[in-house]
């Protein structure tokens, strides 16, 4: 079963986008700020990222940033989230090494689609 | 004075020597007449004859005493009198002798006083032109930096005035210029009549008008005091009007049904709490989850197109205005070092939008953080362009700036800028962010701003520096322009000057315009920077005996418009005016049959210089230009708006003479011309 880890600030979204993953079949990992992520991402070695832009303490960009220089880390595919959704967030986002991008609100069934998808990729 | 009345002085002397002569002989005969009748003594007859001739030696005496007391002082007057008329600062001046000694202190006080006069009238009028010419300069130099465009036009609505604002405003357009109507520019019939009822007292009239692809705001006013002269100044409403009623009206038009479906969810969840409580059938649950499912779909949909209006907003800012990647690049390297170059711009230039004094601090704080950051002294600069977007990069060799760097930098206080603004506040006014990558190559890096691109694609235009006539208060003292054309003063015209360059001289065998030039006459001035000059795509090759000539090749017409385009354009640029040409009748055989009617009178430099100097040999442009002592610029004789501005140059110099013969209106030049062309016809073998 594939470990993702969900990092956002905000409690509600997480309450519910661990639900849905549990239920598509994914375990759930979940940080609130960015050097909680670092410190999950070494220690649980997830399967994905699902990173949010803005948190407290250093950005999701940053915390981005750092993993595709990290040799270990590189290749995490990560999905970015954003509230801001302007057009140049996204093409940031994905200069800075992200494989993809979901601007907020979403439709959770299109993000878990996603999910999967970037994970079938990985496996093969 | 007069001198009229005086005798002619060989008529005085005439009558003088008679007189004297008479007197003597009459006296002579009388005294021997009386020397014959009586026997006197010797003391007797000494006394007879001194008497006898008393008279006639008084009368010779008298005139030489005359002559040399009165007449020669008189004469001597008057040659100084004539020498002050003709030379009032003359400063040679001898009193006068004889009798009128004693006019000679009053003469010289009167002279002296006219000197001084006139000492002051000068003085006087050469302050009061040095102080008009630095109020003209002033006011020129205050138009011409004016953003507003703006036009002055006299009473029959003929531009007497524009700026350069004006011009950039209506770059393209061929009906603005000095002298034309400002129907030509602007052709709506209620501008026209608007103008006509302006009140007198100056205050101003706003109308809507379409010009070309956009709408402009026009306010006009009358200029009191003066001769039903209007101003008008213009503004692209388009862009106001886009704001305005774009993105911001569909702002207002997107927020019901966002309301609409944050209603339709709200009551849906409050329905699913109060569930638990009733006793409500399955199926009613179900269509209330499908409910709450459907609308926060729509609701999804609608924040998505909202924040795609709230990036168009930003873009339209009015604060944003077209860059060219080139002239940013400068500005910057300015700001950073004048005395170095710190960065040079490499790749395809293009445009970009943005508030250039606040992008250029922008750059110019993150370049000083690059230096410090970096051991690199140069960068690169480069724009590449998305389908919507210029990235604006800062190049280098070595690694990217991290991100938690660039987060500090965004915080830096721009502290040049009005209202000291942080980084971050440019950034969010563009819409946009920075972040610093690494090249493929892995040996350079970059720094990335994306800013909105436009679809515009031409280098600016080059401004010409100088453009003295950009005014001619002489236009409103021209005559109506609806008056009759052939009762027009001849240097009341407007003239448009051409000449056309062609792959040979057969017209008639399939020979065509490979260049049209012309330039334009106003109220007796050549324009210098009103020129019509384009090349023409002949569809056939230019014969290299051609080329010789006028040193138009292939390759210069490859991208020239064909003919009839050119001649519709040329049209436009001729408007009312009155054509001329050196030998017109080649260059009207070269334009006509291409669709395009002249219907309006045209002058012949050829045909009038022969008819004025019917005796001399040589009426070609070389000759007469050298007549004339006309000067070209070197390389501009055969081009076709070279000799257009020679041709017009010496109809300029004709016309002094045409009206010295009497020959003063339109009518009697073109009788004259068309004698000439009789004449011309009749010699022809």
């Amino acid at each position: 079963m594939a470990n993702v880890l969900v990092v956002d600030d905000e409690p509600n979204i997480l309450l519910s986008l661990e639900f849905l993953m549990s239920h598509a079949g994914l375990t759930v990992i979940t940080a609130t700020d960015g050097e909680t992520a670092l410190q999950r991402i070494a220690d649980t070695s997830p399967d994905l990222l699902l990173l949010d832009i803005s948190l407290p303490g250093i950005s999701g960009f940053e915390v981005l940033e750092q993993l595709r220089r990290s040799e270990r880390e590189r290749h995490l595919p990560v999905i970015m989230l954003t509230a801001h959704g302007r057009e140049v967030e996204r093409e940031k986002g994905l200069a800075l090494g992200a494989d993809d991008y979901v601007t907020k609100p979403f439709s959770t069934h299109q993000l878990v689609e996603k999910v999967k998808a970037l994970l079938g990729e990985r496996d093969t | 004075m007069t001198f009229k009345g005086l005798p002619k002085r060989q008529r005085l002397v005439g009558a003088w020597l008679l007189l004297s002569g008479i007197s003597l002989l009459g006296g002579v005969l009388f005294a021997a007449w009386l020397d014959s009748q009586i026997a006197l003594s010797s003391l007797a007859r000494v006394a007879l004859w001194l008497g006898s001739l008393s008279g006639g030696m008084t009368l010779c005496l008298m005139g030489v005493l005359l002559e040399r007391r009165l007449l020669a002082p008189l004469r001597h007057l008057q040659t100084q009198l004539a020498r002050w008329v003709a030379n009032p600062d003359a400063q040679d001046e001898e009193a006068p002798e004889g009798w009128l000694k004693g006019l000679g202190p009053d003469l010289r006080r009167v002279s002296q006083s006219w000197r001084a006069d006139r000492m002051r009238l000068a003085t006087a009028h050469a302050e009061g032109a040095r102080s008009a010419s630095r109020i003209r300069q002033e006011l020129e130099t205050l138009l011409q930096v004016l953003e507003t465009p703006l036009l002055l036009c006299d009473r029959h609505r003929r531009v007497m005035l524009f700026n350069q604002a004006a011009e950039t405003f209506f770059t393209g357009n061929t009906g603005l210029g000095l002298g034309k109507r400002l129907d030509a520019l602007l052709p709506t019939a209620t501008l026209a009549n608007a103008m006509a009822q302006l009140p007198d007292d100056g205050s101003p009239r706003e109308m809507l008008t379409h010009c070309g692809q956009r709408w402009v705001k026009v306010v006009i006013r009358r200029v009191p005091g003066s001769e039903r002269e209007t101003l008008v100044t213009c503004s692209d409403a388009t862009t106001t009007w886009n704001n305005e009623m774009g993105v911001r009206a569909e702002l207002n038009r997107r927020l019901p049904p966002l309301r609409q479906h944050a209603a339709n969810v709200s009551s849906a969840v409050d329905a699913l709490r109060h569930i638990h409580a009733t006793n409500v059938p399955l199926e009613l649950r179900t269509r209330l989850e499908g409910v709450m499912h459907d609308e926060s779909q729509a609701l999804n949909q609608h924040v998505a197109e909202f924040a795609t209006l709230l990036d168009d907003l930003q873009y339209h800012g009015e604060r944003l205005r077209p860059i060219w990647s080139n002239d940013f690049w400068q500005a910057l390297d300015e700001r950073l070092d004048p005395a170095h170059r710190l960065i040079t711009p490499i790749g395809v230039p293009a445009w970009f939008k943005g508030d250039a004094p606040a992008l250029i601090e922008l750059f110019a704080s993150l370049v000083d953080h690059l230096r410090c950051h970096l051991p690199t002294r140069g960068f690169e600069g480069e724009i590449s362009l998305q389908p919507k977007r210029a990235y604006v990069d800062l190049m280098w060799r070595g690694a990217p700036v991290p991100e938690g760097e660039l987060s500090v930098w965004r915080d830096t206080i721009l502290s040049t800028l009005p209202l000291g603004p942080a980084v971050a506040d440019i950034l969010r006014q563009h819409a946009t962010d920075i972040w610093s990558v690494a090249d493929a190559d892995k040996c350079h890096a970059r720094l990335r701003l994306p800013l909105p691109a436009i679809t515009q694609t031409h280098a600016p235009r080059e401004m010409a520096p100088s453009r003295p006539e950009f005014h001619d208060f002489g236009i409103a003292q021209l005559p109506a322009p609806d008056e009759a054309l052939a009762h027009r003063a001849l240097r009341c015209l407007e003239i448009v000057a051409f000449d056309t360059e062609t792959t040979g001289l057969e017209l008639r065998r399939g020979d065509t315009v490979v260049s049209l030039g012309a330039c334009r006459i106003v109220n007796g001035r050549l324009l210098a920077s009103d020129a019509f000059d384009h090349y023409v795509d002949p569809q056939r090759l230019i014969p290299a005996a051609s080329t010789v000539i006028h040193g138009i090749t292939d390759a210069d017409v490859a991208d020239a418009e064909p003919l009839h385009t050119v001649l519709g354009e040329f049209r436009d640029y001729v408007g009312d005016a009155v054509m001329l040409a050196h030998n017109a009748a080649f260059d009207m055989l070269a334009i006509s049959g291409h669709g395009v009617h002249f219907d309006i009178p045209v002058l012949d430099t050829l045909l009038i210089s022969k008819a004025l100097d019917e005796a001399l040999d040589g009426h070609d442009l070389d000759t007469l230009a050298r007549r004339y002592d006309l000067h070209f610029p070197p390389n501009t004789r055969h081009t076709a708006l070279g000799d257009a501005r020679v041709t017009a140059e010496l109809w300029l110099a004709l016309l002094p003479r045409l009206e010295a013969r009497g020959i003063d209106t339109l009518e009697e030049l073109l009788a004259l011309q068309a004698n000439a062309f009789d004449k011309e016809d009749a010699s022809a073998p």
